[in-house]
């Protein structure tokens, strides 16, 4: 049936052309025959000849069916779109292309029209021709289009008709839901026109705008941005989005820069100047892109770290851990924009209308707390109005919040790279390290419009990490059976009673306990001297040992004392500061002439912050 | 003379034309007009350097609000800054309707005590501006209206457009009577085209007995004597007008979506005479 169809319409167009040939008595040598068809209609009463329907991804695909009542001007049927209420389970959204196995001759007709109405005023998201499921070389669309409870008419401009001869693509469109919720909308009498009432067309490339980039040899760039304009028989401008393929790209001087039938600019040459512009069917298109190049590009200087000391944001020259993004447009102070771009495959972050940005890398959070240092490499392209001040901020997750460093660049260093290794040290504020979440540039003195950043990464310098200002790990669990045990101080022991671990005897330590691993330890903060008052006097002729377990990173000095009545009191000196947990078992004799058949108090002299546990006496 | 030859040659070309027509896919009826012969009188054909004002021998400018915005709420004002009136060094004169903010600038200028007529053939070559609230027109008013008022006076508008219908114009008279909401008016659409596109030629002719109004040669409203309803005020001598309105009661207001700034371009303006 098909075939026939075809066949049918093309022998109908053969009787339309003799007939218009005799009517205006045109030479029959100056047309020459169309290779596709140039049917106009997609949808007046149905599917016109050959055109299929295909469901976006995500989309319900159930949300296009034909309509026998609700049609415009009373005639056959229309499309329907239902639109889904948010979440709805079947999809997110309504959208499809409508498209032919065998392309048109679309060049004849300068506009795509419609009736459309819905059940409520909306803004259909996009609307347009020229999706063809494919690579859509030709593809126009409007967005938001707004439509209402009347069936109006719509128009969408053809740009350049000429380029249509071989269109697969008839109609697509794409609408979610509206404030969460769902609605339906026709559309009817779709095809293409010729429509004298379609003027003053515009163009443009870059929203219009004049840009300029300060480039190198090698660097690609995307033009962007190209929509028109048309005015509509109402009237009122029609703002289009429009592809590519319908620019012609001009380059200056193609000795500088070059760019492609795709609007791709490649820096080729420099020092030197090259203007980007374009035309659509010979139309001079708004806005324009130039092409300053300072010639050869040099790249920021290759890391040497060791791969195994780094960890890194951003850099080719190491495998970068997951980063949320480079540029969160933090609203709604942040002007910062992005024009990152690559040279021969070296990627390059570039900041622009710099006044902060930040780069997350929260998921998962980085712990840094084996590195020493931040490195990154930045180049200032503009010439500096006087030395820069930039800031660095340093965000760990939760609540110890941010620090700070700032560095200031002298105005010479501008247009050259700068290496930058700050120690972890150096950022004010900085408790922990082992949840860092951003990274955040900021321009202080506002000396800085733009920068290039590379080679962003956190490394160990080598020399060791600091060491932990705590014990990491409980102290080891005890062995030795209660029965053969009197516990001062320990979770695995029942210790004895009325013990005062803090009795005032005008020391200057802070004691207090702490939990490590669930495990309670004491903590000897500043210590100078603390005693401990047991809760009775202890006959230890008995017990043959006291045992400890000690943990100090700072202390350069602790004795401990055993005290009985008079007092009497010997100290026995401990090595510190220790390397992990340190466990001693202190023969009680190292305690003579204390009387170990009447013990009533236990003393720590020293300094540093101290850790103890599992204090007891033992046989 | 040299006018009236190239009239004729005109006339003769159209005759062709409307032939060619006939026999080609049009079945527009044919019209039979009034031989004329045209004597040229009067004419500006604004070859002025480029930002020139109009010739000052021939045109006046309106100014300001008006009164009431002109008697229509139009929301411009009408200056003589060359941004909003001047030559554009092709060959045309510009009048540019500007949008600051809410507030609109453009121009009017009229041939009132330099040039009148009565009788006669009145045209202008030009193409229109567009857009929603824009109103530009090519008329003329009674020279008697400081003494008899408005519409006593008469007045001829050759050419009006609404532009948020740009392929609509609209020939109209206002007389005692027939005026303001109720005048005698017909509108000429062009087929799947615009006025904005290109030039177009917009005319009247008019004797003791009709007035005829004209696109581009084709005749598309007679207004005999008997046909008015009130009293036929058109055996006086008038002046022309061109302006640019922005809103006003006619056209209704621009919107956010009218495009500015807008231009009229005018080729020229001629007035010829009836000669045997």
């Amino acid at each position: 049936m098909k075939t026939i169809n075809k066949k049918l319409t093309k022998y109908f167009a053969l009787i339309l052309l003799t007939l218009l040939v005799v009517g205006c008595e045109r030479n029959l040598d100056d047309l020459s025959p169309a290779s596709y068809p140039a049917n106009p209609d997609i949808f007046i009463d149905g599917f016109s000849a050959g055109l299929n329907y295909a469901s976006f991804g995500g989309a319900v695909p159930t949300a296009f069916d034909v309509d026998q009542e609700v049609t415009f001007d009373g005639t056959a049927a229309s499309m329907r779109f239902e639109v889904p209420d948010a979440g709805d389970p079947r999809g997110a959204y309504a959208g499809g292309a409508y498209y032919t196995d065998t392309p048109r001759d679309l060049s004849g007709y300068n506009a795509l029209t419609f009736w459309a109405k819905a059940s409520q005023a909306a803004n259909i998201d996009v609307i347009g021709f020229g999706n063809d499921m494919g690579e859509s070389r030709f593809q126009v669309t409007v967005e938001g289009l707004a439509v209402n409870t009347n069936w109006k008419k719509y128009i969408i401009p053809v740009p350049d008709p000429s380029r249509l001869t071989a269109e697969r693509g008839m109609f697509f469109y794409s609408e979610g839901p509206e404030n969460e919720k769902g609605y339906t909308f026709w559309i009817d009498e779709v095809k293409f026109e010729n429509l004298g009432t379609i003027a003053h067309p515009q163009f443009t490339i870059l929203n219009g705008e004049s840009q300029t980039d300060i480039s190198f040899i090698g660097v690609t760039k995307n033009i962007s941005d190209l929509r028109a304009y048309y005015n509509l028989p109402t009237g009122v401008n029609q703002e289009i989005m429009l592809a590519t393929s319908y620019y012609s790209f001009q380059s200056s001087d193609v000795n500088i820069a070059t760019v492609s039938d795709e609007g791709v600019v490649t820096v080729v040459g420099g020092p030197g100047e090259a203007e980007i512009t374009a035309t659509v069917s010979g139309v001079a298109a708004e806005g324009k892109l130039t092409i300053e190049s300072i010639g050869d590009f040099v790249l920021a200087p290759i890391p040497d770290k060791d791969p195994a000391d780094v960890i890194s944001l951003f850099s080719d020259a190491y495998d970068n851990v997951p980063v949320n993004y480079y540029n969160g447009y933090w609203e709604p102070y942040q002007t910062t924009l992005s024009a990152d771009f690559e040279v021969n495959g070296d990627h390059i972050l570039h900041y622009t209308d710099f006044n902060f940005v930040g780069i997350e890398f929260s998921s998962p959070t980085i712990d840094a707390s084996q590195m020493s240092h931040i490195h990154l490499d930045i180049y200032l392209p503009n010439a500096l109005p006087g030395d820069a001040q930039l800031q660095f901020e340093l965000v760990n997750e939760g609540t110890e919040g941010s620090a700070l460093y700032s560095r200031t660049i002298p105005m010479e260093q501008a247009q050259q790279w700068i290496s930058l290794d700050i120690a972890f040290a150096d950022f004010s504020g900085l408790n922990d390290r082992s949840k860092l979440m951003q990274l955040i540039f900021v321009n202080e003195n506002g000396n800085m419009s733009s920068f290039y950043a590379d080679n962003i990464f956190f490394y160990n310098d080598g020399t060791p990490p600091p060491p932990p200002s705590e014990p990491e790990t409980a102290a080891p669990v005890p062995t030795v059976n209660a029965s053969d045990v009197s516990a001062v101080f320990s979770d695995s022991y029942t210790v004895i009673a009325g013990t005062n671990l803090n009795p005032a005897w005008g020391q200057a330590t802070v004691v207090s306990e702490i939990q490590i691993e669930g495990n309670n330890t004491l903590k000897y903060a500043g210590l100078n001297y603390q005693g401990i008052e047991l809760g009775s006097s202890q006959n230890l002729s008995a017990m043959t040992h006291l045992h400890l377990d000690f943990w100090s990173a700072n202390s350069t000095s602790v004795m401990v004392f055993l005290i009985s009545p008079g007092p009497i009191e010997t100290p026995y000196t401990l090595t510190v500061p220790t390397t992990g947990w340190s466990s001693i078992d202190i023969p009680l004799s190292e305690f003579a002439p204390v009387d170990m058949g009447d013990v009533i108090q236990l003393k720590f002299e020293g300094n540093g912050d101290i850790y103890l546990d599992n204090i007891y006496f033992r046989k | 003379m040299k006018a009236k030859n190239t009239k004729m040659h005109l006339s003769l070309v159209a005759a062709v034309l409307v032939l060619l027509q006939l026999s080609g896919c049009k079945t527009d009826d044919f019209q039979k007009l009034d031989e004329r012969n045209w004597e040229l009188v009067w004419s500006d054909e604004f070859n002025g350097q480029e930002g020139e004002l109009p010739d000052a021998t021939k045109w006046n400018f309106d100014l300001g609000i008006g009164d009431g915005g002109w008697g229509n709420a139009e929301l411009q004002s009408y200056t003589k800054d060359p941004q909003n009136v001047s030559m554009d060094g092709k060959g045309n004169l510009l009048i540019t309707a500007l949008r600051s903010d809410n507030s609109f600038t453009s121009a009017r200028i009229k041939t009132q005590g330099k040039f009148s007529q009565q009788y006669g053939r009145f045209e202008a070559r030009l193409i229109t501006p567009y857009g929603p609230g824009i109103w530009p027109a090519f008329w003329m008013l009674g020279n008697n209206i400081e003494t008899l008022g408005w519409p006593q006076c008469g007045e001829i508008d050759i050419m009006e457009l609404r532009g948020q219908e740009p392929d609509i114009i609209n020939g109209t008279l206002h007389g005692p009577g027939y005026s303001g909401g109720n005048p005698v008016t017909k509108q000429y659409g062009l087929p799947n085209d615009r006025f904005d596109n290109d030039y177009h030629i917009f005319a009247i002719e008019w004797d003791t007995d009709k007035i005829d109004f004209f696109v581009d040669d084709f005749l598309y409203h007679r207004v005999k004597r008997e046909d008015v309803s009130g009293e036929w005020v058109y055996d006086a001598s008038f002046f022309m007008l061109l302006n640019v309105a922005v809103g006003g009661n006619y056209v209704g207001f621009p919107t956010p979506e009218t495009p500015f700034p807008q231009q009229m371009i005018v080729d020229y303006v001629r007035v010829y005479r009836e000669t045997n």
